[in-house]
């Protein structure tokens, strides 16, 4: 290229430059907070499910919004939003200031949601039909101040499914400890259960993957089983306690599966739940720690009788298991407050649990009703659903509401996969290193209590 | 830009028109002419590349809460991640990938381009067949190599391996190989992309300078080394630039593979903003992050172009 074609470049990409950062400048003081929002009691919701669209469970939702609008007069549009891009949308809307009226999601998102300003208070006495929802449900709607921030919507506790062709193969009976569940995944692994002569069976399908914190999800029930915990209440906030004998002992456990018995599956440290889904499902894994949503599709894929739901049994610290679940988030800004609150009781009330059970198209939005006054298992006429729901009323317990829950479990689930993925390494060392870490992230949250 | 240059200046005879100069009007609609033709692009660039970015930089400063409105931190978000361990040990997986793929990639595409340089109609399709890695989606690349790195007995690659009384490897599964893994998979599909733009440069290289060389009784090696590559030079300095940038802003391969695991040992720089943004809701100290990462693929392409004009 010649040099007099080359000159005059410079002065022109200098004018784009201006021309950027004017535009850039503009947009920068055009964004600008706003107070709340001018009410409209007429004025239609936008209402958000973390579905993907024409999924059943996203009918389900539609069937829940039109019953609303039919029984409210306010009108209604859902939109399902796929569940891996959610937050990405979100945020997007968020940095618009133009957040939809309601927004259907995990319990565990809730002290982000608070934290960034995004989700309305809520007044638990003021929601109609309150008492009749679920404690339990209740306590994952509150905060780290204290104060409500959601309507219960959805809960769910999780079970083992146990191979029971398997385990009648091996002659054993239904564990009732930890240690003998544990044995039960040796036998698994070790002896052959679907005797096709291969050495190609694994007794526990863990998603080991740091991906969305998913080995911190899959281990509070053990670890909490034991008497240990992650972080615990002290003073005025919480301490990290992933460091204390209790904890330290159940993630030895956890590592011996990995790296002494063996028992989890090939590929457990980098597994998403996508891909212990699969992996149960081709009738290579044993025993499965999962949600009652995965009922449908292995009845399907496995066939019904071929598994068993068991309560995860008790240990040290008696009987815990994971709870979540999602709620109805009354979101900011809104131009129509009474409409969200009155979708938010419709959605727990006993007829939109019903439509949120999907007993008709297999759409379940509502896996656990946080309406006491709703029987799920007898309305789907199927006892497994009981014992999910037993374990959720006796032994489930919520995940603690941190200002930010999600980092705490990013944090644990690195510190994990690195016991699990370096068998050499030592457990309490790492886990000392681990509470040190989880102290500083709680500090940084202002959560920390002495 | 050759079809301007002839449009405007149809030869050497007619260089210098009749009239002083065109009027004002024509020389401003000349000018603005390649601007409007440039203007959606640029508009589309202006409002999903470059306002982003800008925005990018301001949120790094930034604690981010877009609803509430985001708090001037000044450096902190930078002091956060330049020091934490988990940044150092993402820029060295980073690098050591980067060199590793690069290199790899360089050397098998090379020798692949030396084997397939040719007319034939058969070079054509075995040519064809070798590139199919790079314009496969990545997704699915990734899928199949998960499938086939299954670390246990059954696995597609452990039953290559047990063949030779080797493994079975944990490849990904393991902290110890799953980087060469990734590399592995980078080198795979890199290497044919190499090889198509070596093919070009070797057409370019003179074919005079092989008989000579020939002539003279020099081996197929020497003519590699003192014919080829130095006729390839050129080649080598697009193709490592290319290749800096894209290995440091290796992503959807690690993500989709690992995601940063197990233990952490393949945590690159952007699974690692990733996380932090989109995980752990810390978009001020993630934007932090690919400022930095942004700082050094500027100073890296500027040094390269630097040095490719000092070198015409």
């Amino acid at each position: 290229m010649s040099k007099q074609l080359r000159k005059p470049r410079g002065g022109r990409q200098a004018g784009v430059l201006a021309a950027v950062l004017a535009v850039t400048a503009a947009t920068a003081t055009a964004c600008s907070s706003g107070g709340t929002a001018r009410q409209d009691d007429s004025r239609p919701l936008e209402v958000w499910i973390r579905q993907d669209a024409g999924s059943p469970a996203a009918e389900s939702a539609e069937a829940l919004t039109k019953a609303f609008t039919k029984e409210s007069g306010i009108e209604a549009k859902l939109v399902a939003v796929g569940v891996t891009d959610f937050e990405t949308k979100l945020q997007q809307r968020t940095a618009q200031k133009d957040l939809p009226d309601i927004v259907i999601n995990d319990t565990g998102q809730l002290g982000n949601l608070v934290t960034q300003g995004l989700v309305r208070e809520v007044d638990r006495d003021g929601v109609a039909g309150s008492a009749d929802l679920a404690d339990r449900a209740w306590e994952a709607a509150r905060g780290y101040d204290g104060k409500y921030y959601g309507v219960p919507f959805n809960s769910q506790a999780f079970a083992l499914l146990v191979r029971k062709d398997w385990r009648e193969a091996v002659g054993a009976g239904v564990p009732r400890t930890w240690d003998e569940l544990t044995e039960l995944s040796v036998k698994f692994t070790e002896d052959d259960p679907d005797g096709n002569g291969k050495n190609d069976t694994a007794g526990m399908v863990i998603p080991g993957s740091t991906t969305r914190g998913y080995l911190t999800w899959w281990f509070s029930t053990m670890l909490w089983s034991g008497g240990g915990d992650f972080v615990k209440e002290r003073g005025e906030g919480y301490a990290a306690a992933i460091d204390e004998p209790a904890s330290v002992e159940a993630v030895e456990k956890l590592q011996a599966m990995f790296c002494d018995s063996e028992v989890a599956q090939p590929g457990a440290s980098t597994a998403d739940s996508s891909a212990t889904h699969t992996f149960f499902e081709s009738g290579k894994g044993g025993i499965y720690l999962t949600g009652p949503y995965m009922l449908p599709r292995f009845d399907g894929s496995l066939g019904k009788d071929k598994y068993e739901v068991i309560a995860p049994p008790p240990g040290a610290g008696g009987e815990a298991v994971l709870a979540e679940g999602e709620n109805v988030y009354l979101m900011a800004g809104s131009g129509n407050e009474k409409g969200q609150q009155a979708y938010a009781e419709f959605a727990a009330s006993p007829a939109g649990q019903r439509i949120g059970l999907g007993i008709d198209n297999g759409g379940i939005i509502v896996r656990l009703p946080v309406n006491t006054t709703v029987d799920g298992a007898a309305e789907r006429k199927d006892p497994r659903w009981e014992t999910f729901q037993e374990i959720y009323n006796e032994s489930g317990r919520n995940a603690p509401a941190l200002p930010n829950w999600s980092a705490v479990r990013q944090l644990s689930s690195e510190g994990l996969n690195g016991v699990v993925s370096t068998c050499s390494r030592d457990v309490g060392k790492a886990m000392g290193e681990l509470a040190d870490e989880l102290d500083a992230e709680l500090e940084k949250q202002g959560a920390k209590g002495e | 830009m050759t079809a301007t240059e002839a449009r405007t200046s149809p030869g050497p005879g007619t260089r210098r028109p009749l009239r002083a100069g065109p009027p004002a009007k024509a020389r401003l609609r000349r000018a603005a002419t390649p601007w409007l033709f440039l203007a959606p692009a640029l508009l589309l660039f202006l409002y999903f590349k470059f306002i982003p970015m800008v925005q990018a930089v301001r949120m790094s400063f930034e604690e981010v809460r877009p609803f509430l409105g985001n708090t001037y931190v000044g450096g902190a978000n930078y002091a956060e991640i330049a020091g934490s361990s988990d940044f150092g040990a993402a820029v060295w997986h980073t690098v050591v990938l980067a060199v590793a793929t690069t290199a790899g990639s360089i050397v098998l595409g090379l020798a692949l381009a030396l084997l397939l340089e040719g007319q034939t109609r058969s070079l054509w399709f075995v040519r064809s067949a070798i590139f199919l890695p790079v314009v496969t989606a990545m997704a699915v690349v990734a899928e199949v190599w998960r499938v086939m790195y299954y670390p246990a007995e059954g696995g597609a690659l452990n039953s290559v391996l047990s063949v030779f009384g080797l493994g079975p490897s944990e490849f990904l599964n393991s902290p110890d190989s799953s980087l060469a893994s990734i590399a592995f998979v980078g080198v795979w599909r890199g290497a044919p992309y190499d090889m198509m733009i070596f093919l070009a440069g070797l057409a370019g290289v003179d074919r005079m300078l092989y008989e000579a060389s020939a002539v003279d009784g020099a081996s197929r090696f020497r003519r590699i080394w003192h014919v080829t590559l130095p006729g390839l030079r050129p080649v080598f300095a697009i193709l490592l630039t290319l290749a800096a940038i894209r290995g440091l802003r290796i992503f959807t391969e690690v993500f989709l593979l690992t995601n940063g695991g197990p233990d952490g040992s393949t945590e690159v720089l952007l699974t690692l903003t990733y996380k932090l943004g989109l995980e752990r809701n810390e978009l001020g100290v993630a934007a932090a992050g690919t400022v930095l990462l942004f700082l050094v693929l500027l100073v890296l392409t500027v040094a390269s172009r630097l040095r490719r004009r000092e070198a015409r």
